[in-house]
C-alpha cells in the first residue's frame, strides 16, 4: 500500500509559461522512457524477484518514480498556465490543446499516448535488472536532451535534479545485479532463470 | 518565498537525504554509519514536519493532527501560488 504526502520531492515554482517546452517535457510523464513507465516497470517486476534486497530496491525506486511523475506533471502544469489562444498557436501547442486543453496527459513528445509496449516485465532476475539499468540511462539521456531546449532556471533546476536521480538509481540497480549474481552459481549466470528455476541458488553464508 | 515555502524547503532537503540513504541501505544493509545518519536526518525532518503541520496543515492525512479542512485546502503541491492557481 502507499500513503500520500502533500509535498513534492523537490520544490518547483515556475514563473513564466512556456507551452512549447511543456510539450517536450511531457514525454517524461507518459513517453517511452518516462517516469510512469519507470514506476510501472519496477513495481511490476518486483513480484517475481527472488531475493529480499531486490524486492526492496524495486519497491523503493518504483515509489520514488511516482514522486518524479508528480514532479514532471507539476512542471507541465505550471508551464501551461494563463495562456491565450494566440500564444498556444504560436508555440505549436494547438495540437495538444485541442485534445487535452491544458490538462496533463501521459503522452510522448511525438504525441503518442502512454503505452506499456515500451517496457518489459520478463520474470527473469538478470534480464529485468539489465532492463532497469538501461531504463535509467534512457531516462538520463532524455533529460539531457530536454536540457538542450531549456533556458529558464526555474525549469532547469528541477530537471537537473531528476536527471541526477537516474544516475543514482542506475548505480543502485548495478549493485542489485551484483547481489543477484553473487547468489548464483558462477557457471550458470545466464543458463537458467533464478526467478523460476529453483536449483543452483547459493545458500547465504551466515 | 513565503514562510510556508521556506519551511517546506528545509523539510524537503532532510527528506531527500532520508530517501537517498534509505535506497543506499537497500543494497548496503550493514553500513551502520549510514544507518545512523539516516536516523539523524529523520529526526530533524520529523521535528520540522511537526512545526509545519501545526502551522499549515497535514503533510500526511493519517497523522493525528489531520484536520479535514486543512487537508483539502490549497495550496496542493503542484499549485503555483498560495491561492491554489
Amino acid at each position: 500500500m502507499w500513503v500520500y504526502e502533500k509535498k513534492l520531492e523537490y520544490p518547483i515554482r515556475i514563473k513564466n509559461p512556456n507551452p512549447k517546452l511543456a510539450k517536450i517535457i511531457c514525454t517524461q510523464y507518459g513517453g517511452p522512457d518516462g517516469e510512469l513507465g519507470a514506476s510501472l516497470r519496477y513495481l511490476s517486476q518486483r513480484f517475481s524477484m527472488p531475493f529480499p534486497e531486490l524486492k526492496a530496491i524495486l519497491t523503493d525506486i518504483g515509489t520514488e518514480e511516482l514522486a518524479h511523475l508528480e514532479m514532471v506533471g507539476t512542471i507541465v502544469y505550471q508551464l501551461t498556465r494563463n495562456l491565450t489562444p494566440e500564444e498556444i498557436e504560436k508555440a505549436g501547442f494547438a495540437d495538444y490543446f485541442v485534445d487535452h486543453t491544458t490538462g496533463v496527459y501521459p503522452q510522448a513528445a511525438g504525441g503518442f499516448p502512454y503505452t506499456a509496449a515500451s517496457m518489459q516485465v520478463k520474470g527473469d532476475t538478470i534480464t529485468d535488472l539489465h532492463e532497469d539499468m538501461a531504463a535509467e540511462q534512457k531516462a538520463r539521456t532524455t533529460y539531457d536532451n530536454i536540457l538542450r531546449f531549456c533556458d529558464d532556471p526555474d525549469v532547469i533546476d528541477p530537471i537537473r535534479f531528476l536527471r541526477e536521480r537516474e544516475i543514482v538509481h542506475y548505480q543502485r540497480f548495478g549493485e542489485g545485479l551484483r547481489i543477484a549474481t553473487d547468489k548464483l552459481d558462477s557457471k550458470n549466470f545466464y543458463a537458467f532463470n533464478p526467478s523460476f528455476d529453483k536449483c543452483e541458488v547459493k545458500k547465504d553464508k551466515k | 518565498m513565503t514562510e510556508r515555502e521556506r519551511l517546506m524547503k528545509r523539510i524537503s532537503s532532510y527528506d531527500f537525504a532520508v530517501i537517498e540513504l534509505h535506497i543506499y541501505l537497500d543494497t548496503h544493509p550493514n553500513d551502520k554509519a549510514v544507518a545512523d545518519k539516516l536516523a539523524d536526518y529523520n529526526a530533524k525532518s520529523n521535528a520540522l514536519r511537526k512545526e509545519y503541520e501545526e502551522k499549515f496543515g497535514p503533510i500526511q492525512a493519517k497523522r493525528d493532527n489531520a484536520n479535514r479542512w486543512a487537508w483539502i485546502s490549497n495550496p496542493w503541491p503542484w499549485d503555483n501560488n498560495e491561492e491554489g492557481n
